[in-house]
């Protein structure tokens, strides 16, 4: 049946009719090129704001001090907020809290043998890297030995390292000393920059800068948490945690300053939701662009099987059986299904591909802060597949009918048809 | 080789039309019969059926002994194939397909190969002085070319039967004599034929001439062709 001679008339009978193969294979590959497009601009943007966030664990919080914008208790309004070592016990004493990261953050001078370069100079605890996303690209983070042996050592950033080593000629950082405001520490290691894309900064042990600055002050803390999953816990925890810092620092627990608490928990909960909801939409364009695809394959079937009444009349006449024409139709349409869907399928692949490859060399979209919004722009292959063999059947269905209506018209009737 | 019993045809349109009234008829096997009649008597009907291109309401056909009535349509499709040949006044040539193309599609839906397709269909464009028009297609022939490759393809599958529906009718008298003569060659190898025709002067070609008028076969009478003066126009 599938013989060289099956093909033969197949392909002439594509050839034959040109324009129309060609009009819809081109609404098919179309089709499958935007929905491929359309996905992977979906993924490309959701895998460029969560990328922001993908290397900081998710159970964490971050409290910021601020100033207050209600009067409460005799205090007037626009009082600032400062942490002290009392909201470290009060976070440690809530059971939800797993550790608390407090920053002693400094402004510093940086001299490394001629050069010297003004950085923000933290001192912060281990886990600090976890809840940050640190990304250590040489030697080590802060780690516990540090912190009981109060070690004077440093991290310094990327860009920081680059215009040392620039400046000095040296081959790496690591190992050598450093003079942070008048004291020598030991550079340990070298990060990437923080997410926001801050540049000169350089971290010590949060104990060696408690010793050295004697801090009771923080601009900034954070925490990590257990036992919270949901939004609604979170939500609930959050409140908790504001009534009793309110009360901690004597200011109304409806105002909605003082301190900020930010819930990376809940901020991810909320980005993914959005995320579903883009996906939800852009598969919704997507199958409504499939299923044109195929009222395309299937009118433009029924139009050519129309065309060729005659000549199936002929061919019934001279002993065609209806197995034969049937099948000649639908696999007509199922080439052209094939084959245009096919290339669709190719070009979207390669055109993302090749998007994706520009912005990883490029480091992906980025907007003023450096947070990136768009990298990857690919789309599961899987997905790609399964949408092109739906085509594909679809476009076998869309011949199927017309292929049947012409079968069982009686040969006269179909030679005489005008 | 056809035996029509009491053949009813109806044509259910905008109102009923019964066309066939009552056929009997007889055609033995080498036989060659034309069928004549008014314009809307019916020829083309009974030939229709005759060549299971369509059904009919009652009655009881045999074609080479086998009853034919209520055929699926691939049972149809193998009678066709195996023991009918058709020749229409319109040729009925599929215009996307060389000469050669169209005598070997017969054989295609036999199932013989490629090869002895196309050897086959050669062989029967050369007896009809086709050979050099072989790679043409049906818009670069003459009528009376088409003609012969249309009369080519009835013949490639060897069928018993020739059905021809007004073969010259569109004709000139010339080529209509050419074809009337390639038709009665053929019949002379032992191949049934019945051609249906209003031109008398190609009924007078045939051995019997069968008249019909209103549905029903007014008279079937008897010729012998060879009386006929060939030097003669025969339209
Ligand atoms: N498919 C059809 N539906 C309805 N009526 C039809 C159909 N085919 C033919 N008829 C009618 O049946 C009658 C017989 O038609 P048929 O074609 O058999 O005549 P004919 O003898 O071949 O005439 P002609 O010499 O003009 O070819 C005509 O009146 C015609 O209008
Ligand atoms: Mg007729």
């Amino acid at each position: 049946m599938f013989n060289r001679d099956f093909w033969s008339e197949i392909f002439m009978a594509l050839r034959r009719n040109k324009l129309r193969t060609v009009l819809t294979g081109f609404a098919i590959s179309w089709g499958i090129f935007m929905l491929i497009i359309l996905l992977s601009a979906g993924n490309g943007l959701k895998n460029g704001v969560t990328s922001n966030f993908a290397d900081r664990i998710k159970n964490t919080y971050t409290i910021w001090s601020s100033v207050t914008e209600l009067p409460y208790k005799g205090h007037k309004a626009g009082r600032y907020i400062m942490m002290t070592n009392k909201d470290i016990q009060l976070l440690e004493s809530l059971y939800q809290v797993e550790e608390v990261s407090p920053v002693i953050s400094k402004w510093g001078t940086l001299i490394f043998g001629e050069k010297s370069r003004s950085i923000g100079f933290n001192g912060v605890k281990p886990i600090y890297k976890n809840i940050e996303g640190i990304k250590v690209s040489e030697g080590r983070f802060i780690n516990e030995n540090d912190m009981k042996t109060k070690a004077k050592v440093v991290l310094i950033d990327q860009d920081t390292n680059d215009e040392l080593l620039r400046t000095t000629g040296e081959m790496t950082m690591i190992g050598k000393t450093v003079f942070i405001n008048g004291l020598s520490f030991t550079v340990v290691g070298v990060c990437k920059a923080n997410m926001w894309g801050e540049r000169g900064l350089a971290y010590a042990p949060y104990t060696t800068m408690q010793t050295i600055y004697n801090e009771n002050k923080y601009y900034q803390m954070e925490f990590t948490t257990k036992g919270l999953d949901t939004k609604e816990e979170n939500e609930a925890f959050k409140a908790e945690l504001k009534r009793k810092l309110a009360a901690l620092h004597e200011f109304s627990p409806d105002d909605r300053r003082g301190v900020w608490i930010d819930s990376q928990m809940i901020d991810s909960l909320e980005t993914m939701k959005i995320f579903n909801t883009i996906n939800i939409f852009i598969w919704i364009i997507g199958i409504a662009m499939l299923i044109s695809g195929v009222v395309g394959v299937s009118n433009i079937m029924r139009i050519t099987v129309k065309e060729r009444t005659n000549e199936i009349g002929i061919r019934k006449a001279l002993g065609a059986k209806p197995r034969s024409i049937l099948l000649s139709i639908v696999m007509e349409s199922l080439v052209i299904t094939t084959i245009f869907g096919y290339i669709g399928m190719i070009c979207g692949i390669g055109v993302t591909e090749l998007i994706g490859m520009a912005m990883e060399s490029s480091g992906g979209l980025s907007n003023g802060n450096g947070m990136s919004v768009f990298v990857d722009p690919t789309v599961d292959i899987g997905i790609v597949i399964s949408a092109t063999l739906v085509l594909i059947v679809s476009g076998v269905a869309a011949g199927f009918a017309p292929a049947w209506n012409s079968v069982k018209v009686k040969p006269i009737e179909a030679m005489n048809y005008r | 080789m056809i035996k029509l019993e009491n053949i009813h045809k109806t044509y259910f349109g905008a109102q009923p039309l019964h066309v066939l009234k009552g056929i009997n008829l007889n055609v033995e096997e080498g036989e060659m019969v034309s069928i004549m009649g008014a314009s809307g008597s019916g020829k083309s009907t009974l030939l229709n059926i005759v060549g299971i291109l369509d059904n009919y309401d009652d009655g009881d056909y045999h074609l080479a002994g086998h009853m034919v009535k209520d055929l699926s349509e691939n049972q149809a499709a193998e009678f066709r194939n195996k023991y009918i040949g058709f020749i229409f006044q319109s040729f009925n040539l599929i215009p996307f397909k060389t000469a050669l193309e169209n005598v070997a599609l017969p054989l295609f839906y036999q199932g013989v190969g490629r090869k002895k397709r196309n050897a086959l269909a050669m062989e029967y464009l050369d007896r009809f002085g086709l050979k050099d028009w072989a790679d043409h297609y049906p818009n670069e022939l003459s009528g009376g070319q088409k003609q012969r490759v249309s009369i080519a393809r009835a013949l490639v599958t060897s069928p018993k039967i020739i059905l021809a529906d007004e073969p010259t009718g569109a004709l000139d008298s010339k080529t209509s004599a050419e074809v009337m003569q390639i038709l009665r060659d053929v019949n002379a190898t032992g191949i049934t034929m019945v051609i249906v025709t209003h031109e008398r002067g190609i009924a007078n070609l045939t051995r019997k001439i069968v008249h019909l008028k209103d549905g029903l076969i007014e008279s079937i009478e008897e010729n012998d062709p060879d009386k006929m003066d060939f030097t003669k126009e025969i339209k």
